[in-house]
């Protein structure tokens, strides 16, 4: 593990060279309160003092103090100033890789106001420019960028599976004309896909194709670039976040489709649509919305009927962090499921209060820490006991795939769909 | 106690001038360029961030932790009106004995507030595992600082004491975490910032359907 000096310079410049007063300031502010502790899903399920988010914020800011500070350089003791050393390190590595989903809890609940989750992305920029990232991690990043999807579907089985669930729709809605077009230009939606979709949840693609039938909808898919996801934002390297964005980019302008609507992805949404114009230093000429705000729509706009009593099930909703507390979708969720559905509890607590089901930042991916990522699960797990609800719904992959663990795990008897998946369900055919 | 006045001034400049110094780095580097389409209102969302994000119902730092969110109102408040009070000593303004009192029983209660963050600090393992030497220093000279102006308005005697604390009070603040005094308000303009762009904040009815 020993760091060479130009790795630890790379790393530095982060610190060193900041872009702009944002990472100054955050680095400058932490008091040590300690207060967001309680904010945490680490803290609060293991009582680890070392999960409490000012620990993580301070492996970082510690380091600043002692390359950048007079009283870091000079009295590294007085400041808790540490070097960039392999202990270091591996701690950098296990808190921000191993102990933080980046659902910014913690940093609504900062006493003083600081972005926690940015700072901890920050951490991981760090390691990345030493080229620490968890194998894992980097693996479905590296799948991403070799293949194009970050499950490494190849083109012929993507076609292959979208050609049965076209048959299966046609039968559905009995209408011949029924389809799933690919790579048409000139619509005004090219939709994108979780690349889990066509691998193990094909019916979420159906509901879709279902829903944009129903509502007459100009739309496409493409095959050559549909992933939504983007690993890279987990791994904090924007050079690789970048190439992957580029290429949705590229996608949307060749077919010239007006807007990009964006699966049910938490951070793929937020990859593409807050992070992805800064990776490419451009402001996006279309529209880029996710499914969720495009199914609110429809409804809003009398293109969906929908008989609610078709989902009779007592339905709860898991509101995923990078759509709601990072990315303001918020209500149009839950009027969707007014509309779509006769029974609905709220968990406690929820919308961006609520709790990360702890599959996020980048933890599905990486399975050295899959035991302490279903340890951190116990309180979704209890939030959603406590609903007494028989179906979860949640409008993000990642989350579907954690919380199925959860349900597994925690015996709790549920199923997990997606928003689109009981929209689909309550359609009532023309 | 002229020379301890004229020492405790330019100490009060050094500080001043450092702060601003970093004050200026901030204007310089600038705010985050976000190229992404915006959704809200950033000034909304920064007024937000200084108003309602900061009120105990909002957020979990607050009322999860009453005691210590009053303790720490209380404790921040009796720096302010500490700080204001170094200019009347400093040029030996008048107050009546009625606001004396009154100001002294306001120190008096943040003082104990600031030991008693002190006193939690120390007694913690979780907040010991999270404290440095500067988190102690800083809360002994701040609180230090209280009732050190608590004494000067009992009694004039204490005055060259007074002042050459605040020397070491001064020089110190902009050294250690104390600089917070200036990077809270940073902080809270960015994440004003990150969330008005967003259309996050002000937050409306945090879900519920209306």
């Amino acid at each position: 593990m020993k760091q060479d000096n130009e790795n630890i310079n790379k790393a530095l410049r982060v610190l060193i060279e900041p872009k702009d007063s944002k990472l100054v300031t955050y680095l400058n502010s932490c008091v040590h309160c300690g207060l967001c502790a309680e904010s945490c899903i680490y803290y609060l399920t293991t009582k680890d003092e070392r999960f409490i988010p000012a620990n993580k914020v301070d492996l970082i800011s510690s380091i600043y103090r002692r390359y950048c500070t007079f009283t870091g350089k000079h009295f590294p003791k007085l400041t808790g100033a540490r070097e960039l050393d392999d202990a270091t390190v591996e701690e950098m590595i296990d808190q921000l890789f191993g102990a933080c989903t980046l659902c910014g809890r913690c940093t609504k609940h900062c006493s003083i106001g600081i972005d926690i989750s940015y700072l901890v992305r920050e951490g991981r920029r760090m390691l990345s420019e030493m080229n620490l990232i968890p194998a894992t991690l980097q693996s479905t990043v590296n799948t991403a960028l070799e293949t194009g999807n970050n499950m490494g579907i190849p083109l012929e089985e993507f076609e292959d599976t979208l050609s049965w669930l076209e048959d299966e729709l046609r039968d559905e809605v009995n209408d011949p004309q029924a389809s799933i077009p690919l790579n048409v230009p000139d619509v005004n939606i090219l939709y994108t896909l979780n690349p889990r979709e066509p691998k193990f949840f094909p019916l979420s693609i159906s509901a879709m194709a279902k829903i944009f039938h129903a509502a007459k909808e100009k739309w496409t898919l493409s095959t050559s670039m549909y992933d939504v996801t983007n690993y890279a934002y987990y791994t904090s390297n924007d050079k690789e976040a970048k190439t992957i964005a580029q290429r949705l980019y590229d996608e949307v302008m060749k077919l010239n489709a007006k807007r990009c609507v964006l699966a049910e992805c938490g951070h793929g949404s937020r990859a593409f649509r807050w992070e992805g114009p800064n990776y490419l230093r451009k402001e996006y000429p279309f529209e880029v919305i996710t499914s969720v705000e495009l199914l609110a729509e429809y409804i809003s706009q009398g293109r969906l009927k929908l008989d609610k009593s078709i989902n009779k099930e007592l339905i709860t909703l898991h509101d995923p962090c990078n759509l709601v507390r990072e990315g303001g979708v918020i209500e149009q969720q839950r009027y969707v499921l007014k509309h779509a559905a006769s029974r609905f509890v709220e968990m406690t607590p929820f919308g961006t209060e609520n709790f990360c089901c702890g599959g996020g930042g980048g933890q599905l991916a990486m399975s050295e820490y899959n035991e302490r990522r279903m340890k951190i699960a116990e309180i979704k797990a209890e939030q959603i006991r406590k609903t007494g609800a028989s179906v979860v719904v949640t409008p993000c992959h990642n989350c579907v795939d954690q919380l199925m663990q959860i349900d597994n795990k925690f015996k709790l008897g549920v199923q997990i769909k997606t928003l689109a998946e009981i929209v689909a369900d309550a359609i009532i055919p023309d | 106690m002229i020379l301890y006045k004229t020492i405790s001034l330019a100490a009060f400049l050094i500080c001043c001038g450092i702060l601003t110094y970093h004050l200026i780095r901030l204007i310089r580097l600038g705010p985050p360029k976000d190229y992404s389409h915006k959704r809200g209102s950033i000034k909304a969302a920064v007024t937000y961030s200084f108003t309602g994000a900061m009120s105990p119902t909002s957020k979990e730092s607050a009322y999860l932790h009453l005691p210590t969110y009053t303790a720490g109102l209380l404790y921040h408040t009796g720096t302010f009106i500490c700080f204001a009070l170094y200019f009347f000593m400093l040029f030996d303004a008048g107050l009546t004995d009625a606001v004396k009192w009154i100001l002294v029983c306001v120190l008096a209660v943040s003082g104990l507030s600031g030991l008693g963050i002190f006193i939690k600090r120390v007694s913690l393992q979780k907040m010991r595992y999270l404290s440095n030497a500067d988190d102690y220093v800083s809360n002994l000279l701040v609180s230090g600082f209280q009732i050190m102006t608590l004494a000067a308005l009992l009694n004039g005697a204490y005055a060259a004491y007074y002042f050459i604390f605040a020397v070491v009070l001064f020089l110190y603040l902009p050294l250690g975490k104390l600089k917070h005094s200036l990077y809270f308000f940073a902080a809270r303009y960015h994440l004003g910032f990150f969330y008005g762009w967003r259309g996050i904040w002000p937050l409306k009815t945090n879900g519920q359907v209306k």
